[in-house]
């Protein structure tokens, strides 16, 4: 099956620092892959290199069709990378919606000002999805008034409202106070079954046993383990797997 | 119901010397103004030996020339507005060259910031008005103290905007990029409104301060208040009675700014609250 997104030999560095060391990658659609592994494994970048936050020193990144080669400085390379974030929306740790704009502002800003459409065309998919993460009724208020977990969700339906066709999970629930944790992961549980690809970075052992296809073991740029969860999380042939998760469990 | 009782009295209790020490606050103003009032009441009285001579105003003086005066409040005001308005366009257009990677427009905002920051308001509007011209570049008193007052305090106010656009987080430009909006469109719809919000307090605090630097149009024989004030005063030796008109207007058009300034800075805290 054709992949949807495609990573191929992705090297990134950080001053002397080789952060990521030719990183393979595809991903078919509506699979979910949990990326996991310590802090400074590289999976963060990965995620961030895949829609070029992170612009890779090497390599090649195809989401969608839209296929971008790293390093480039021109016009028509920054065009690709917009084109291919609009078909790659992003959940971030720290939800980053925009303070000054209220919920429903947050979530029609990016197809009005991206893709020129008008409010009026725009509000009724957003009030769609905002009731999908069930904050309908938050539709007016400012993000200031939410609990992180329902930042977050709204995030998350912001990101929906731009209608991508993979959605990168950066730590999503890490800054998130623990009873708050169940909610935003009941929301991307939903996703994944609605057939949402989706990349996630995550802490979360229990919620990529449960929903990944695929769960990846990252340590020092590389993979080191890959498979289905229950075999990679479970019962991990690589060391280091095994003691990431003998200390995170 | 005991409880109740207990909470009121918590209340009150903690409410009370607030206000008291807000009304003895007026009171003592009252008082420091009516005490200022009576050294310009012109009496004059011995306390034994020691005789207090109160300043004597030419009242005459004032009632006849209060409407000339007061006049210059109009052109203070137009000139104020306008170099306002061009001070913030040419504070945004350095601060976004300040911080952009092109470097001939960097250096161009940073050296105009430098000069400007560096050298006397004073002397640019001589500079403006009486220098130029040995170049064959003859402005008006009007104009050249629009230019002075908007090239002065662009400058300073650059550095304001360029703090405020970097106050906005970083998480910010990645989510806005994140969900392919280009830099422009970022700073412009996500960047920018939120720094304004940042600086509004200092934007109105440089707004005050150039109401008064106005002033110093007078040197370039431009007729504003204290042209005027100057104007009536000279010749009739009461300069005393014309500079207490004219800081008379100056003082109440800062305590109208000030108050404005807090009623904006009230409403742009709306997301926050």
């Amino acid at each position: 099956m054709q992949p949807i997104v495609q990573v191929e030999n992705l090297h990134k560095r950080f001053g002397g620092l080789e952060v990521l060391k030719g990183v393979n990658l595809r991903v078919a659609p509506r699979e979910v892959v949990c990326l996991i592994g310590r802090s400074g494994s590289g999976k963060s970048t990965l995620l961030r290199c895949i829609n070029f936050l992170e612009e890779p020193d090497e390599g090649r990144v195809t989401v969608a069709g839209i296929s971008v080669p790293a390093g480039e400085r021109t016009r028509e390379h920054r065009q690709q990378i917009i084109e291919l974030r609009q078909r790659a929306g992003m959940v971030f740790q720290s939800f980053n919606l925009f303070p000054h704009k209220t919920v429903i502002e947050n979530l029609i800003e990016a197809p009005v000002v991206v893709k020129g459409m008008q409010p009026s065309q725009v509000i009724p998919l957003a009030e769609q999805l905002l009731a999908k993460v069930g904050l309908a009724e938050k539709r007016d208020v400012y993000p200031s008034k939410l609990s992180g977990g329902q930042q977050q969700r709204v995030a998350i339906a912001r990101a929906l409202t731009m209608q991508p066709q993979v959605m990168l999970f950066d730590e999503p629930t890490s800054a998130l106070d623990p009873e708050l944790i169940g909610e935003v992961l009941a929301v991307m549980r939903d996703l994944a079954r609605d057939g949402m690809t989706m990349i996630v970075v995550t802490h979360e052992i229990g919620f990529a046993r449960e929903v990944a296809d695929r769960a990846i073991f990252m340590d020092g740029g590389v993979f080191v383990e890959e498979g289905p969860p229950e075999q990679c999380l479970s019962n991990p042939r690589d060391e280091r797997t095994r003691r990431f998760l003998e200390r995170i469990l | 119901m005991a409880k109740e009782a207990l909470d009121l009295q918590a209340i009150t209790a903690r409410r009370r010397p607030w206000s008291g020490f807000r009304a003895s606050l007026i009171a003592w103003w009252c008082v420091w103004l009516l005490v200022l009032l009576f050294f310009f009441s012109g009496a004059r009285f011995s306390i034994g030996p020691v005789t207090i001579k109160t300043i004597a105003l030419d009242w005459g003086f004032i009632a006849t020339w209060w409407p000339f005066i007061s006049r210059g409040v109009i052109v203070t005001f137009q000139l104020s507005i306008i170099s306002i308005i061009l001070a913030v366009v040419l504070a945004l257009l350095s601060a976004l060259a300040r911080l952009s990677r092109v470097a001939p427009l960097n250096s161009l905002a940073g050296l105009y910031i430098s000069l400007m920051r560096g050298t006397p308001l004073f002397l640019q509007f001589i500079f403006i008005y009486s220098a130029l011209p040995q170049l064959g570049l003859v402005l008006n008193a009007f104009p050249s103290a629009v230019l002075a007052l908007s090239l002065n305090y662009g400058a300073y106010m650059s550095e304001i905007f360029r703090a405020g656009i970097q106050a906005v987080g970083r998480g910010q430009t990645e989510a806005a990029a994140a969900l392919g909006m280009t830099p422009w469109q970022t700073m412009r719809r996500i960047v920018l409104p939120q720094a304004l919000r940042i600086i509004t307090p200092d934007i109105g605090n440089q707004f005050i301060a150039m109401q008064k630097d106005t002033s110093l149009a007078s040197a370039i024989t431009l007729l504003e208040l204290m042209g005027l004030a100057r104007q009536a005063g000279a010749p009739r030796q009461r300069f005393f009675e014309a500079l207490v008109v004219a800081a008379i207007w100056y003082w109440l058009m800062t305590i109208v700014l000030t108050y404005f300034q807090g009623k904006l800075e009230h409403r742009m805290a709306r997301s926050d609250r």
